[in-house]
């Protein structure tokens, strides 16, 4: 069932920018640029498709369908899971290219490195819990949420280009081999809080769109 | 059997209250839902769908408790939400191929079948049907999946007299060759009288009647006024009920 449904949003519901948006991890390979636009454009994607799904009445056409309210929430979670996922996977190949053809560093702001990796399922996790739990109080209300969501995300992406430019942070925008290491943690940290993130979004959202009278 | 049996519905908004309504929809038959705009048609249709959440009441459908077996009971009904259209810029190939995977009793033979009977192009976007044709595709998609219950919020505004006339006919002719059952809101009167069995009304929220169409037809002759020869029609029951005069 949930093939099905995530095979009706990439089918149906998801607006053409989705895909294009989530191309767009292949950003890690431009010299100095700040790397944490590829977090916003994989928050920009699942707007727009919800905007889109909005106007093309999907959550209507979802609800009808023989499937459990709460199922048309977790087909809308698992698009955002895929199409972020899918973009970091995207740009990973860039990210260990940009090794040889780009040895000198990301001047602009932080190397994409784990560290880098990490904050973004930070980002990803905050965007991701406010849009979705404050979108299915409503199931129209995008802008709203959008907007609710993309601040904090935005400041999240501004702390982390800033923050390798001060002298004890350092390590943050390395790729050697040892800092590597030393960032780890972060990385682990960051998918955790994204699974939980997810989780407790799926499971709040599903609630609050029960309540929702279409 | 009945195939719906819907009791004391209630659901309450700041503005409306849609109050206790009851009704049966035996197997086979057709039933009209009417009232003015804004009677709560819609909210009966989509609080029998559970897509707005009902305060009160219950809802049996083939004989089971619709909100406890939601996804059950869907797989056996079509449901048409006129002037709803759902992905305007999809081929209505694209959104069967979607569709159809749902369901379990999906029929590509007889979607083939209604397809070409209802002159319906895969090869078309939504966006480029007419409001007939609309209705007519997602007829289709229900009936390939053996739906036995087609719940169609009206299904028949914004059609020209030759479409509706073709849609209602192709009601009657379900129900008599398949014995699909059909529950369809309209503030159109002549539909009724071409195909209803059973007449369901709903004024400011509340239930009227809900009856046999010749029965529903004779509770309301109380209405007659002096000179009134005949029996009052469907569309003057509904007009006399309505009336109101304003003190300008």
């Amino acid at each position: 069932m949930m093939f099905n449904l995530l095979n009706k949003e990439l089918r149906l519901a998801a607006h053409p920018n989705l895909f294009i948006f989530t191309l767009l991890g292949v950003l890690v390979i431009v010299p100095a640029y700040p790397y944490g636009m590829v977090f916003l454009f994989g928050c920009l994607g699942p707007y727009i498709t919800f905007m889109y799904g909005r106007e093309t009445n999907d959550i209507y056409y979802t609800s009808l369908l023989p499937v459990k309210k709460r199922d048309t929430v977790k087909a809308k979670c698992l698009l955002m899971v895929l199409a972020q996922m899918t973009q970091l996977l995207i740009s990973l190949p860039f990210a260990i290219l940009r090794l040889r053809v780009l040895p000198a560093g990301n001047p602009a702001g932080i190397e994409a490195n784990l560290a880098y990796y990490g904050f973004g399922f930070i980002i990803y996790a905050i965007f991701n819990f406010i849009f979705l739990t404050e979108f299915f109080k409503t199931a129209h209300k995008v802008g709203k949420a959008f907007l609710l969501a993309i601040i904090p995300a935005a400041i999240g992406v501004l702390i982390m280009e800033v923050i390798v430019h001060f002298p004890g942070f350092k390590w943050l925008d390395s790729v050697e081999p040892a800092m590597i290491l030393k960032q780890l943690p972060i990385l682990v940290i960051g998918i955790a809080i994204y699974i939980l993130s997810m989780l407790s979004a799926y499971k709040i959202s599903a609630n609050r769109f029960q309540k929702v009278d279409l | 059997m009945n195939v719906l049996s819907v009791k004391g519905l209630t659901k309450r908004y700041p503005d409306f209250l849609l109050q206790d309504i009851s009704f049966e929809l035996p197997q086979g038959k057709i039933m009209g839902l009417i009232g003015k705009n804004g009677a709560g048609k819609s909210t009966t249709l989509k609080s029998i769908l559970n897509l707005v959440n009902p305060d009160a009441g219950t809802v049996e459908m083939f004989g089971k408790n619709f909100f406890e077996n939601e996804e059950d009971c869907k797989q056996n009904i079509g449901v048409v939400l006129g002037g709803i259209d759902f992905y305007n810029h999809k081929k209505l190939a694209d959104i069967t191929a979607v569709t159809k995977r749902f369901y379990h009793n999906w029929d590509d033979d007889a979607y083939q079948k209604y397809m070409k009977t209802f002159s319906l192009v895969p090869e078309k976007r939504v966006k480029e049907l007419s409001t007939g044709m609309k209705v007519k595709y997602m007829l289709a998609l229900a009936l390939s999946h053996n739906a036995r219950l087609l719940i169609l919020d009206e299904p028949t505004s914004g059609l020209d007299p030759v479409s509706r006339d073709d849609l209602l006919g192709l009601f009657r002719q379900l129900v008599e060759s398949k014995g699909i059952s059909i529950l369809f809101s309209t503030h159109i009167i002549t539909d009724l009288e071409k195909c209803a069995d059973y007449i369901t009304y709903i004024k400011d929220g509340q239930l009227l009647c809900s009856d046999e169409k010749s029965k529903f037809i004779k509770s309301f002759q109380h209405l007659k006024e002096p000179g009134d020869k005949s029996d009052l029609s469907l569309e003057e029951i509904m007009i006399r009920t309505e009336r109101s005069r304003y003190d300008v």
